[in-house]
């Protein structure tokens, strides 16, 4: 047995054993089953969204609000869902840093847990999906449950947000 | 300095961006982007470049807004282009940066979203009484003044009387109003800008040019110097339909009918459009519309 220190694979973005599953970036909705690739990355259901692809214990449902961060920490996207919730329009956010929008709930985490890390690991290709509370940049008193995941193409950030009660 | 851009109609600019022609539709309204201009007909018509900028950044975008954004971004590059070489006094480069956005852009949209707003940014930056700005705005009135002598001859029987309040070339309005000229003269129409300070001799020009509605541009007149134009030009004319623009906020509106434009040259154009169109030529306007006539201008003038 080896007694020093030794590298460890990890599973990562690239070992899913499932495939990713494919959202529009706007409904939330999956491509039409008639949308033969090679096709635009236009929703055909609804025209307002990318497709963009998300392993399958992060992408959201139909239901999810949702928003897409680049490496950056720019919001790229904001659905349709999350701009009821959020309260905000997508034209008017996007490019913002995100901490214009949602902030950790507990400022007090730093590290590798912190909100900024794990959007950055995300948007990097980062396997896992983690789970982080949050809320609203300028309220309080209000939480969001949510977990981080990649997504892409292009890489990014994939922040699904819910109440907690599911 | 032809129009010689490339336009796609809604069918060719949806088959581009492989998305139909409801979703572009659809995103003009959410999006404002890609905006198109109309023909005659009121059909859409998109500019190739706009069209080619979003296929290229929805390729790289995770949503449609951050493509968009990213498009405009390459396309307002030509701005940028063009206040470096201003900033530089480097003519040629400024008429290459021009060239460059007409070859993405109408003439009206490449004043609108370059040109105008390149100069006005110099004027910000280094004052609107400075040295640079009078460099940028002598070059600015220049290449309008080019484009509108290579604009076709008037093709539409109308005729625009336009009374200038501006102080000089050098005032921030004058471009503007030098736009509002280009563009209407672009559209066919006939234009003759008057100064609003000289009124000897205006019946005789006014009887050979027949307008048929009147803008005073500028806030450096006087409302006693318009007020007395103004009634000048009615005593040769008649009631014509009267419009402001750029009036800086003055009280004109407030004391007569006359419309106020909005300071968007290409804008104000349209609804010099819509008021020379929603009245029949040859016939006076009613009393009501758009008119100086105001009791309070006429004392002005008869007391002067």
């Amino acid at each position: 047995m080896i007694e020093r220190p030794h590298l460890v694979a990890l599973p990562g973005y690239a070992d899913h054993p499932r495939p990713d599953v494919q959202f529009c970036g706007h409904c939330g909705r999956p491509p039409l089953e008639t949308d033969i690739p090679p096709v635009s990355r236009v929703c055909t259901r609804c025209g307002l969204g990318l497709l963009v692809s998300a392993p399958p214990d992060g992408a959201p449902t139909p239901d999810d609000p949702f928003l897409l961060v680049d490496g950056q920490l720019s919001i790229c996207g904001v659905s349709r869902l999350a701009e009821e919730l959020l309260m905000t329009k997508e034209t008017e956010v996007v490019n913002a840093h995100i901490g214009d929008l949602l902030v950790p709930a507990d400022i007090e985490i730093s590290g590798p847990e912190s909100l900024v890390n794990l959007i950055v690991h995300a948007a990097r290709g980062g396997g896992e999906t983690r789970h982080v509370v949050l809320r609203p940049a300028k309220e309080f008193g209000i939480r969001f449950w949510a977990r981080i995941a990649p997504c892409g193409p292009p890489r990014a950030a994939l922040i699904v947000l819910a109440d907690g009660r599911a | 300095m032809d129009d010689g851009v490339r336009t796609l109609k809604t069918s060719e600019a949806a088959s581009v961006l492989n998305v139909s022609p409801n979703t572009l539709r659809a995103w003009e309204r959410r999006f404002g982007y890609p905006k198109p201009q109309r023909t005659a007909g009121k059909h859409r018509l998109y500019t190739h470049g706009e069209v080619a900028a979003l296929r290229d950044a929805l390729q790289e975008g995770l949503s449609i807004s951050s493509a968009i954004s990213r498009a405009r971004e390459s396309l307002s590059s030509d701005t940028s282009t063009l206040v470096g070489a201003l900033q530089a006094f480097e003519l040629d480069r400024a008429d290459a940066a021009m060239e460059a956005a007409l070859a993405l852009r109408s003439v009206e949209r490449s004043v609108q979203e370059v040109l105008l707003p390149s100069i006005h940014e110099i004027g910000e930056r280094h004052g609107f009484d400075s040295a640079p700005w009078a460099f940028a705005a002598r070059w600015a009135t220049d290449w309008l003044q080019r484009a509108q002598r290579m604009a076709p001859p008037p093709m539409r029987p109308t005729a625009i009387l336009v009374g200038d309040a501006t102080r000089d070339d050098l005032d921030p309005d004058a471009l503007a109003l030098k736009a509002l000229q280009l563009f209407a003269v672009r559209s066919g129409a006939r234009v003759l800008v008057l100064p609003i300070t000289g009124v000897a001799g205006l019946t005789e020009v006014l009887g050979a040019f027949a307008p048929q509605v009147v803008v005073i541009s500028g806030a450096h007149a006087s409302d006693d110097d318009v007020a007395r134009w103004a009634y000048r030009v009615r005593s040769a004319s008649g009631a014509l339909p009267m419009a402001l623009y750029r009036r800086g906020g003055r009280a004109d509106a407030a004391r007569t009918t006359a419309r106020n434009l909005p300071d968007n040259a290409g804008e104000a154009h349209r609804i010099v459009l819509e008021i020379l169109d929603g009245r029949p030529r040859g016939v006076a306007a009613p009393a009501d519309d758009h008119v100086i006539d105001q009791p309070a201008n006429r004392r002005q003038v008869r007391a002067s």
